[in-house]
């Protein structure tokens, strides 16, 4: 509860430091709005029409007053409403951050605790492959998967997305490819960590007691070691998943995708202000539930975090 | 985001070339023949409320929903659409158009000339960057249904131009007062939003209007139009097939693109080059010298930066006026030949042989390597160049505040008229210092009040003394590409960014 409270009060912060930089940075947001074209009068009438000529603080408290009704306004620029525009690509994004870290978890589960356990040649595999993945940036996993499985191949849609109530077999045709891009990293370093916690767990010396009981590696694995080596693992994968949204940017230019990483850029560059705040405020819920369920989890996990 | 591009546009353009792989089968791209058409666009559109809607590359998406009353031909011809007939009274101060009366909305609304002249107010008053295309019409009177009359307190040379693009654009009576007016656009085009399919900002699916009109112009039953404004991602659909026109971000690609099996359509519209803006000398006493200003002129080796930025896809030029006009005149692209020694000398006799120094804003994210060129050809004759970088979404602001006597910028070639209104009359848009001299307001004057023959020519007149003056340093106009893929054709238009869709068709 205590946790919900704070989480509400973060997000109410964030809000308004949001605001408050977006204005310091903002230039003449009228004038980005209009582009080349529009005469200097045209410009002054937009400023008006949008109230960016009356004082910051009530601009906020205006904004604030009608997100606090459920109502986030209209982009300056499309005059959608941003609450349907989040609506119609969060899907997306969440398709693809999901997606990644679901495989990023179960890839680097096995390949993690494959390395710690067998040691030797498969240990080195793993942590080369852990430097490559931190190494290579994202983008360019991304354009290389296109070139070869859409473009040579043609497996995969090279751009855009379909909805998964359209087609399952087209949605997952439009989101293999960036998951794929996404998940690298995040493989790459929760695999380490997950190596790591696991040999530090089989050196413990219940393990010791378990193996000497005669139980069989697998089984103490699976009950034992991953228990007590999941807690570090889980908190590098929250990091990485809220990580995950920045990398999702990146990756809905390079793939076309009509996610909210595209409309942050194309929203943060035109000015457009009530997508972007609807969009911080949208990623701050996402980063407080997100902890929320972390922690949650880690109590399950290990009991001495519920005395905290 | 611009630097990501770049390294992303290099990056592909490596990987490309170490897979010299082929790819020129594009098997699963959508068939063109009279069935759809799937095209990408730069730039999303802004509201699809046409009193704030804008044209050149977001015109696709309003030519979709919506007629204009007059249409510009590929060439630049004005041409009959929604009114059948225009003509000017005597003293071109007012403009009938006679109307179609066949017309009707896709909410089953009609053309009416009322519907017109709100349409026009609504314009006028409205928000779009273009509305002070609009604002010298000083009365609109509707004596019958068919007919509508624009009063001007002076001649507009350029009016019916702009009745072919935004501000001629008619919605429905309906959208007026509509609170889903800005997604959803109810108009008489060619073809009919589907906006439970559509993405607003990136995905735009239409079918075609049963009750269009002009049926016999639209080719294809379906549309969709994609917004890639991400370089890579427009040659990955090039590349795999998914679509069938492409807009290019920009020409770093074209041999991949053509390597596809693609045709790369092109086109001339912007000229890229520096503005002299400070041209009286307020703020910088030396640009007023019309010697220091030719001597810029001098001191830049066109050539050499058509290649370098450019690749050489574009024409090196010394006019601000397009080819397509009137008033271009050919040998002008060569009355200032690169030649940095007479650039000194001209310096030296403006009494400059020291130097001179000029303040002009950069914006890496446009191109660092531009301004680096620029800075070094200029310091070669002893101009030195300082910079203040800008971020990128504040440069145009910046400029017209004005806050520079100079500035590198492509800027859109229009007709003469709208040209004119746009970068060379005192009230012009770039014309922040408003400079004027009496030889330019006096043939702007003439170009206003004459008839066609002395409109052209003293706008050839007016080209070639702002050329004499150097009022700018033009450098190359840039070549726009526009890909289409094996099944499609399209004719490239001479005075906008994008095709009209009347201008696709399946290739034979």
């Amino acid at each position: 509860m205590r946790r919900l409270v704070s989480g509400v009060v973060l997000v109410f912060v964030i809000s308004a430091v949001a605001f408050s930089l977006l204005y310091v940075s903002g230039g003449d947001i009228a004038r980005r709005i209009l582009g080349v074209n529009a005469t200097q009068a045209t410009v002054a009438q937009k400023t008006h029409e949008l109230g960016l000529d009356r004082s910051l603080f009530s601009q906020y408290t205006d904004w604030l007053g009608s997100a606090l009704s459920g109502d986030f306004g209209r982009s300056w620029f499309s005059g959608q409403l941003v609450s349907e525009s989040l609506g119609q690509r969060l899907p997306v994004t969440l398709s693809i951050v999901v997606g990644a870290t679901l495989l990023a978890a179960i890839v680097s589960v096995v390949i993690g605790v494959l390395a710690a356990v067998r040691g030797g040649w498969v240990d080195r595999v793993v942590q080369v492959i852990s430097v490559l993945g931190f190494a290579v940036p994202g983008f360019l996993v991304a354009l290389a998967l296109v070139l070869f499985f859409a473009i040579d191949l043609g497996w995969f849609r090279a751009t855009g997305y379909i909805a998964f109530a359209d087609s399952a077999s087209g949605w997952l045709q439009s989101v293999t490819l960036p998951v794929l891009a996404l998940s690298l990293a995040v493989i790459a370093s929760v695999a380490a960590q997950i190596r790591g916690a696991v040999i530090d767990a089989l050196a413990r010396d219940y393990v010791r007691t378990l193996r000497s009981r005669g139980l069989p590696t697998g089984r103490i694995v699976v009950r034992h070691v991953l228990r007590n080596a999941g807690g570090p693992a889980l908190a590098v994968l929250a990091v990485q998943f809220v990580g995950l949204l920045g990398g999702a940017v990146i990756v809905e230019q390079v793939f076309a995708l009509p996610g909210i990483g595209q409309l942050a850029v194309s929203a943060t560059s035109q000015g457009d202000i009530p997508v972007v705040m609807g969009l911080v405020i949208v990623t701050a819920v996402i980063v407080v539930v997100t902890n929320l369920v972390i922690d949650l989890a880690q109590a399950y996990l290990n009991p001495k975090v519920r005395l905290s | 985001m611009f630097r990501y591009k770049a390294t992303a546009a290099l990056a592909v353009t490596a990987l490309l070339t170490l897979s010299a792989c082929g790819g020129g089968s594009s098997s699963d791209s959508s068939s063109a023949d009279g069935g759809s058409l799937t095209l990408t666009a730069v730039a999303a559109p802004t509201s699809m409320d046409v009193s704030k809607a804008e044209w050149g590359n977001r015109s696709p998406f309003y030519q979709a929903s919506y007629d204009t009353l007059l249409y510009m031909s590929a060439d630049g011809e004005v041409e009959p659409w929604l009114a059948t007939d225009y003509s000017y009274n005597d003293d071109n101060t007012e403009l009938t158009l006679t109307l179609r009366d066949d017309v009707t909305f896709t909410d089953g609304s009609t053309l009416t000339a009322k519907l017109v002249k709100e349409n026009l107010e609504r314009f006028q008053s409205g928000t779009s960057p273009d509305a002070s295309y609009l604002a010298g019409i000083t009365g609109i009177s509707t004596p019958d249904d068919t007919t509508v009359v624009l009063k001007m307190a002076e001649p507009n040379p350029a009016l019916v131009d702009y009745l072919t693009r935004d501000p001629g654009l008619i919605e429905a009576a309906s959208m007026f007062k509509a609170d889903d007016a800005d997604t959803n656009p109810v108009g008489s085009g060619p073809y009919v939003l589907d906006t439970k399919a559509s993405v607003t900002g990136t995905t735009y699916v239409y079918t075609a209007n049963p009750d269009y009109w002009n049926a016999d112009a639209v080719t294809y039953d379906d549309l969709t139009i994609n917004v890639i404004t991400d370089a890579t991602a427009a040659l990955n659909t090039v590349r795999s097939g998914e679509a069938n026109g492409v807009k290019l971000v920009n020409n770093d690609s074209l041999d991949e693109v053509q390597s596809a099996g693609w045709t790369v359509n092109a086109n001339e519209l912007d000229v890229a080059g520096l503005l002299l803006l400070d041209r009286a000398g307020s703020q910088n006493k030396a640009l007023g010298d019309v010697k220091v200003r030719q001597a810029i002129n001098y001191a830049i080796d066109r050539a050499g930066l058509l290649t370098a930025l450019q690749d050489g896809n574009g024409t090196v030029t010394e006019q601000m006026f397009p080819a397509s006009s009137a008033a271009y005149d050919e040998s002008l692209d060569s009355y200032y030949s690169y030649d940095p020694e007479k650039a000194k000398e001209l310096l030296a006799e403006a009494g400059y042989a020291d130097g001179v120094t000029i303040e002009m804003p950069s914006a890496s994210a446009l191109g660092a390597t531009t301004y680096t060129l620029i800075k070094q050809e200029l310091a070669d004759v002893g101009i030195t160049v300082k910079y203040t970088e800008v971020p990128v979404e504040n440069f145009i602001a910046d400029l017209l505040a004005p806050k520079y006597v100079a500035s590198y910028m492509p800027l859109e070639q229009n007709p003469d008229w709208q040209l004119i209104q746009f970068m060379i009359s005192p009230t012009a848009v770039f014309n922040p210092y408003h400079y004027s001299d009496d030889t330019v307001n006096k043939l702007l004057k003439e170009i206003q009040y004459g008839d066609t023959a002395t409109q052209e020519a003293k706008a050839a007149e007016l080209n070639k003394y702002l050329v004499e003056q150097a009022w700018f340093a033009p450098f190359y106009r840039v070549q726009g590409s526009f890909a289409t893929d094996a099944n499609t054709t399209v004719t490239m238009s001479t005075t906008n960014a994008y095709p009209s869709l009347f201008d696709f068709q399946p290739a034979s």
